[in-house]
């Protein structure tokens, strides 16, 4: 046996093989076992590579019995073949050696049985099985097998020009009779005019003369004399009924399951892919209304002058044919890709925006307005598939479809709160403005019924809904409005004028109705905290209204809010509100500046809202800082019992930053930092002198910036803490 | 169109934002119509009142022979969105078009290379004047489709598988005239014959077009208006029995088929309204008739008629079923299309 040459590192060892042969067959051997491991390695990597490798490369008579690595290969190759089937190469590979009969012929009828290919066939290896075929050394059940293989996965077949060149080699075997039917079939499918031959009728005649008028005999000729009638007598004509039958019980169930695999895989996410999405093959349902039609080019005259979307690859080829695009066919198919949807961003005509308002409408009102739903959790999937679909499209697109904003309005009075609450919700938060005089029968009232009937967490999705639709008006109003005035006229056919007020007033019936439902919300659910959050969030982009948006409108927090957020237990949702209050501040304080200085006339800020403002401020003062807590001018009455029970003495005058109970646990932390060494707590020593403001300055570096913005402005803090708040001065009403 | 060019390799967000603003002012509408109809298009209302047509004109409007296609069969009634780019000259085209679709179609799976299985489809489109009675409206549109068979002798006749049409009649003008100019609104669709054609012609219409096809699913009421109107034309046309077929919602469900003679029908109908309104028919008379019928059979057999759902009308002539079936004679051509017109712009999405 030859010595294995050794690794270069040990240098010197050749030299001495008496005193190191231990060494050098340790180290022999270590150089097998290595490779061994690779190589074993790279086997559960990659089996079916080894496996393919191993049929390509067997010869002819290697043992069939006892052959455990051919019968390993076997195995896995059979395995992954049923599961997602066998890539083209290695079809190509096995049908080889499958044909070339180099092992037994049960090897090859097993082999044939679960040549199943994901994909294509290439036409290489067919032609190189026929011509196997053809050398006759297969058993006939295995030629049979064969030919019903090709017939089974001849749609698989990715061309079929050499099949044809062929055509008189497959006519051959056409006088065999068992093959005889098989032949007539495959030669049906491979016709084309230049096949039809006299002498080839005349055999097949023959033939029909030799066995009787079969049927698939009948079916070859009929085929010839649709090519070329002259050649074939007239006594053939085609009355039959039936076609060819269909041979492929074999490996019905394994490509069936293989296409069932395909269909599953599709899953339903929120995200864009560029290029097209597939399209999974969905079984034929009554009602297709939600699959996105396919992007097709429109057919007629004045068409192909431009270039299809289908033909644009990438984003850059977009751009550069951007003018000459068409228009597709159907204007749904615009949906289906990233790249379709950049177009459809660019596209002006109001006539495709129609055609595509009709299918979205009609594709949402079949899912969901017409009669009993049929299948179940797979239409559920569906529709929320093509529910995700629309919100990301109209997430990219900046803005809501018309037809989703009726289907809207037609859903809310009918649903339930349940069915696709995400999608519903997300849809609704992008409906353009609705006019305030609809605003309550369409969005309100539906809303309203919902919200009250359900858990904490909807009424939160709710607040949210409303939210966010609030922030797209007011930025669709700050950016748009200002670039085009506010009147205009679209075109001729149609006037619409927005006017400001009408804006103003759908906000303000917006926030006024979300003021309402947070109010009660929090009474009902006692004060969720995240309900409370949600409120806060939305107040404070209230808040903000007029810096940040440039809509002068101003809405002060209903007392349901306020009060919760004020006493709420938990220290964010205080600072929020310390955060709310200094925006108000802020933006009322701007709004009367430039009023003053006549800049912008059409600021009327009314009387109400600053006395609003003023006693939310005195009373959160009071509360946090001059321990002015729970008097009569606070705002809140509280039971004298209730406020007994609590125990605490003078709790009229206690209650401030320190005994807040959402920042006694920052109390004490900071006693302890100050007087560590006492054992007893007194937080009221806190409230001294110089230790006050060191506390305050604590609670600022502890992250409590809201808080810290409204007492920086609200609060003097060179005089005594018993200095009351600055209130706003309300401006002289002129005119 | 420059313009647009240029900017959306730069700053496409300008452009972008007055597209988007474009659109959303287009849901704006500040009259008190309802969000639905939301300023795109106007928004249909459902009819009180409809007028008689004279009978006798529909005679001279349609051509017998066309007429008489239309009479033959029992059709099945579908609605379908505004059609884009229909256009009445290149119907020779259409149907060439459409004759190839329905080969490949059927061809699908066989693997054959060769241009026809055993059938050929040849199909015709047409137009039906007549039927169409305002300027607005567009004319009726006619489809067959014939099958012979490859190798048929000389003589034989193309045998008429499958045919439709698609019309409008009285709709909506404020509706119709909302509609851009490239679209064609023929909101009813009537089909005979086989399932898989027709839903093969519809898919053709819908890839073509970019129009959506959905069943057209009538109301009781729509049915009562129909009994009233087919027994108001009884001196046109006689009919000999009213037939109204009733579920009731029992277990097991009960189906109750009344047959009012025909002139006891007229005599009720007339008793219903004054001689002056003849030729308008009122919702209340109508219910007031339907509701003489059902008192009529609780006085006899104790049942009221009203908690079921009326689900078939039917006389000699014509019949209507809840699902969408209708079949017509010549006189009742006009009123029936108008009702179904109607009913399939009130179905419509936008």
């Amino acid at each position: 046996m030859p010595q294995t040459p050794e690794p270069s590192v040990s240098g010197g060892r050749t030299d001495f093989p008496d005193e190191n042969d231990s060494t050098c067959s340790n180290l022999s051997n270590r150089s097998l076992r290595i490779a061994e491991k690779e190589k074993k390695k790279s086997e559960a990597e990659a089996p079916l590579s080894v496996a393919l490798t191993y049929f390509s490369e067997v010869k002819a008579g290697t043992p069939v019995l006892g052959n455990d690595e051919l019968e390993g290969h076997l195995v896995r190759l059979e395995r992954t073949a049923l599961a997602q089937g066998l890539p083209p190469h290695a079809v190509s590979i096995m049908l080889e050696f499958a044909m070339s009969l180099r092992m037994t012929n049960a090897i090859t009828s097993r082999v044939l049985r679960f040549l199943v290919p994901a994909s294509v066939v290439p036409q290489e290896a067919v032609l190189r099985g026929v011509s196997w075929l053809c050398t006759q050394k297969l058993s006939q059940s295995n030629q049979l097998l064969f030919l019903r293989w090709v017939l089974t996965m001849f749609d698989m077949i990715d061309c079929k020009d050499n099949l044809r060149a062929i055509y008189g080699f497959i006519f051959s075997f056409v006088t065999d009779e068992s093959m005889c039917p098989f032949i007539c079939h495959l030669l049906y499918l491979l016709t084309i005019k230049e096949h039809v031959k006299a002498y080839r009728v005349r055999k097949l005649l023959d033939i029909q003369g030799k066995m009787g008028r079969q049927p698939y005999i009948l079916q070859l000729l009929a085929l010839y004399k649709v090519f070329s009638p002259e050649m074939v007598p007239h006594s053939v004509t085609s009355r039959m009924r039936t076609g060819f039958r269909n041979h492929d019980s074999t490996w019905k169930a394994p490509l069936a399951a293989l296409a069932k695999r395909r269909v599953g895989q599709e899953t339903p996410s929120m995200d864009l892919v560029l290029g097209l999405r597939q399209k999974p093959n969905r079984k034929k349902r009554k009602f297709h209304h939600l699959e996105v039609p396919d992007l097709a080019p429109a057919m007629g005259p004045n068409s192909r002058k431009g270039v299809c979307l289908q033909q644009l690859r990438s984003f850059s080829e977009l751009l550069d044919n951007l003018s000459s695009i068409e228009l597709p066919a159907q204007m749904g198919s615009l949906l289906s890709s990233a790249m379709a949807l950049h177009y459809l961003d660019c596209v002006q005509d109001e006539s495709a925006f129609l055609r595509l308002n009709f299918w979205l409408g009609h594709a949402l009102q079949e899912e969901f307005f017409a009669g009993p739903v049929e299948g179940g959790q797979e239409s559920m999937a569906e529709a929320a598939h093509f529910l995700s679909m629309l919100v990301s499209t109209q997430h990219f697109l900046q803005e809501g479809f018309s037809a989703t904003e009726g289907f809207l309005c037609k859903f809310l009075e009918v649903w339930d709160g349940f069915l696709h609450r995400p999608q519903i919700l997300e849809l609704l938060s992008n409906i353009a403005l609705v006019p305030s005089s609809q605003i309550k029968q369409v969005l309100f009232d539906p809303l309203m019924q919902l919200y009250f009937t359900s858990s904490v967490f909807f009424k939160c999705s709710v607040i949210e809904c409303l939210s966010s639709m609030l922030r797209k008006w007011l930025t669709w109003h700050s950016v748009c409005a200002k670039e085009e005035g506010l009147n205009i006229s679209l075109n001729n056919r149609s006037t619409m004028s927005l006017s400001l007020s009408g804006f103003l007033d759908s906000v303000l019936k917006l926030v006024q109705f979300v003021g309402r439902l947070t109010s009660a919300g929090l009474q009902l659910e006692r004060c969720h905290t995240l309900l409370l959050h949600h409120a806060l969030g939305f107040y404070e982009m209230v808040s903000d209204m007029y810096l940040k948006y440039s809509l002068p409108l101003f809405v002060m927090l209903p007392p349901g809010v306020f009060y919760p957020a004020l006493l709420a237990a938990d220290p964010i949702a205080v600072d929020r509100l310390g955060r709310i209050m200094f925006k108000y501040r802020q933006n009322l304080t701007h709004a009367k500046e430039q009023r003053l200085k006549q800049k912008e006339l059409y600021l009327q800020i009314s009387r109400s809202v600053y006395e609003e403002f003023n006693t939310y401020l005195v009373t959160m003062v009071g509360f946090l800082w001059n321990s002015v807590a729970f008097g009569p001018r606070s705002g809140l009455a509280i039971n004298q019992r209730l406020l007994e029970r609590t125990k605490v003495a003078n709790y009229s005058s206690s209650f401030n930053l320190v005994h807040h109970p959402a920042f006694v646990n920052y109390a004490v932390d900071f006693h302890q930092q100050c007087w560590p060494e006492r054992t007893d707590m007194d937080l009221n020593s806190i409230q001294a002198g110089r230790y006050w403001d060191w506390y305050v300055e604590y609670l600022y570096t502890q992250g409590f910036e809201g808080l810290r913005d409204f007492i920086k402005v609200s609060i003097n803090p060179s005089a005594t803490r018993q200095s009351t708040a600055h209130p706003l001065s309300q401006p002289s009403q002129s005119g | 169109m420059d313009v647009r060019r240029s900017d959306v390799d730069s700053a496409t967000t300008p452009t972008r934002q007055r597209q988007s603003w474009r659109n959303s002012v287009r849901t704006l509408n500040t009259t008190t119509r309802p969000l639905f109809y939301s300023g795109v298009l106007t928004a249909p209302r459902v009819s009180t009142v409809r007028r008689r047509s004279n009978a006798h004109q529909i005679d001279n409007d349609v051509d017998p022979n066309q007429m008489a296609l239309l009479v033959k069969e029992k059709w099945e009634l579908s609605r379908v969105t505004p059609m884009y780019n229909f256009r009445y000259t290149e119907l020779k085209a259409y149907s060439k078009n459409l004759s190839a679709f329905l080969l490949e179609e059927k061809q699908q799976g066989t693997a054959a290379a060769v241009a026809g299985y055993d059938k050929v489809f040849a199909v015709t489109f047409s137009t039906i004047s007549g039927v169409a009675k305002t300027k607005d409206d567009a004319e009726t549109v006619f489809i067959q489709i014939n099958s012979k068979p490859v190798f048929a002798a000389a003589g034989d006749a193309p045998k008429v598988v499958w045919s439709g049409w698609l019309t409008c009649v009285r709709a909506a003008p404020q509706y119709l005239q909302s509609l851009p100019p490239e679209f064609v609104c023929l909101p009813v669709f009537c089909s005979s014959g086989a399932q898989s054609l027709t839903f093969l012609v519809q898919s053709w219409f819908e890839r073509t077009f970019d129009c959506s096809f959905g069943s057209l699913d009538l109301s009781p009421t729509d049915l009562q208006w129909l009994a009233a109107i087919w027994t108001s034309y009884h001196n046109e046309r006689k009919i000999r029995s009213l037939k109204l077929k009733w579920t009731l919602p029992s277990e097991p469900p009960l189906d109750v088929t009344m047959a009012v003679d025909g002139q006891d029908a007229w005599d009720l109908w007339d008793s219903t309204h004054q001689q002056e309104d003849a030729n308008d028919i009122y919702i209340e008379h109508v219910k007031r008739f339907l509701n003489c019928i059902e008192t009529h059979f609780y006085r006899h057999f104790n049942i009221h008629l009203s908690a079921g759902v009326l689900k078939r009308v039917a006389t000699e002539g014509a019949s209507v079923h809840i699902d969408g079936k209708v079949k017509i004679c010549p006189e009742y051509l006009p009123s029936t299309m108008e009702l179904l017109t109607e009913c399939a712009i009130l179905r419509m999405p936008l």
